[in-house]
């Protein structure tokens, strides 16, 4: 972005201007700008200006905690192409499931990256945990981010249980009516807990209304927030790795 | 706060007198806010409980002739969760919901293949005439659990029986009529004596035994 060029030919200098109001920095050639780039870059700002060398080391974290976040990225991308299919009423359900796999353009390998990245979350999810806690990476000052980690892993394992009931075929009925009625046994709110999960005392289409629901837009809603505060203070708690 | 000046040394005014005009709007709005905080969470909680559902009812018709359900061929309704059993005392309802984790079981013919019951076990449960060596019963779908015709649970996790229903004829006896909140026979974990409850097959008047 030299001034010169400014005055000589205007077409040029609009797309300088353009270009310079969506990126701050030129490439990144000395530290000073790369410093800047990062701290002034909405999706660089997430990674520290500097890292020590010893703290990315991959087989000190595993890229766990990552890889979770990319399968839930992977998820709400395959997920929002199978909305656009699916319909969450017990007549139909099975059937647009049945049309998403063998109707639409390449929709058996949508539901199956769906259907596996799930499955990967939830590993991936507990591996990550694993890993916190045999490194005692749940000590301070990361006590909070602990307890943001286990919400996280909770409302995994609620999408996992959720989305499970939404093809609407026996293993899924009575798999939830077998999952709601172990809930039933807790203390005090069990019972509550399976009449407001369920709607009602069967699993119907109240209930299937319900799981779509907190399938499709409150869990990931919740669990989107709360990665975003563990990020947060991820960055902010610093790396210690490499000990 | 200044000192009040209708305050005296033997005359302490109350302490509501010394808020100032400031303090009281702002205890009087946390306080409505909190209120209404309160209220809003209350009525939005309720708002995810139900106040009616699309279950199926729980005392309803079932629509089939009393005759038409006989010792060998009983009846089951899987949408309504009930099993109708005639034997030679009468009829009773099962309620189908496993006492393990509340699936459906399904009917067989044949529900003690590959299960290490003795035969005079299976002797004593639900099988009514010597020619028949093989007991009915039911078998849940989802972790195996077993059943006599009786209801009676001898195979897989399920803890205790199922749970029988009252059953009456319609004033016509036509049809039958079954109540799923009315339980007549409910039996603890080990309790597997058959229970001698029935309707009479032909007047549909019960029998006034409870187990």
């Amino acid at each position: 972005m030299s001034s010169g060029s400014y005055e000589q030919n205007p077409i040029k200098a609009f797309a300088s201007e353009v270009w310079g109001s969506v990126f701050r920095h030129g490439l990144p050639t000395t530290d000073k700008v790369a410093a800047r780039t990062a701290l002034t870059n909405f999706f660089l700002h997430i990674h520290p200006v500097r890292v020590k060398k010893s703290a990315i080391r991959v087989s000190y974290t595993l890229c766990l905690g990552g890889l979770s976040f990319f399968l839930f990225i992977a998820l709400t991308i395959s997920g929002l192409f199978l909305m656009f299919y699916y319909i969450p009423s017990v007549g139909q359900a099975y059937q647009s499931i049945k049309d998403i796999q063998y109707v639409a353009t390449f929709g058996l390998v949508m539901r199956n990256i769906h259907r596996w990245a799930a499955h990967a979350m939830v590993i991936t999810v507990w591996l990550h945990m694993a890993r916190v806690f045999y490194q005692g990476a749940y000590k301070p000052p990361r006590q909070f981010n602990w307890v943001i980690g286990t919400a996280l892993l909770l409302i995994t394992l609620l999408l996992s249980f959720t989305g499970y009931l939404l093809p609407w075929d026996q293993l899924a009925v009575w798999a939830i009516t077998v999952g709601t009625n172990l809930g039933k046994y807790g203390p005090i709110v069990g019972p509550v807990s399976r009449y407001i999960m369920l709607g009602g005392r069967n699993v119907g289409q109240s209930a299937l209304t319900r799981f779509y629901v907190l399938h499709v837009i409150a869990l990931p809603l919740i669990g989107f927030v709360l990665m975003v505060i563990h990020f947060w203070r991820v960055r902010k708690d610093g790396f210690t790795g490499g000990l | 706060m200044s000192v009040n000046p209708y305050e005296t040394k033997e005359n302490k005014l109350h302490w509501l007198a010394e808020v100032t005009r400031r303090q009281f709007i702002a205890i009087i709005g946390t306080l409505v806010s909190l209120g209404a905080l309160l209220f809003g969470g209350f009525e939005s909680l309720k708002f995810l409980f139900p106040n009616s559902t699309s279950d199926p009812p729980l005392r309803f018709i079932v629509p089939i002739d009393p005759t038409s359900v006989t010792v060998d061929n009983p009846y089951m309704d899987y949408q309504h969760r009930v099993g109708i059993i005639r034997d030679d005392g009468g009829f009773y309802c099962v309620q189908l919901v496993c006492t393990h984790l509340g699936c459906t079981p399904n009917y067989y013919s044949n529900c003690v293949t590959n299960t290490p019951v003795l035969p005079a076990t299976a002797e004593s449960h639900g099988e009514r005439t010597p020619a028949e060596r093989i007991p009915n019963g039911w078998i849940c779908p989802c972790h195996g659990s077993r059943y006599f015709i009786d209801s009676t649970n001898f195979y897989g996790p399920a803890p205790r029986p199922m749970d029988w229903v009252n059953i009456e004829f319609t004033p016509d006896k036509k049809q039958f009529i079954v109540d799923r909140s009315n339980i007549v026979v409910y039996r603890n974990p080990g309790q597997v004596t058959p229970p001698l409850w029935r309707i009479d097959p032909t007047t549909g008047v019960w029998n006034g035994k409870v187990l």
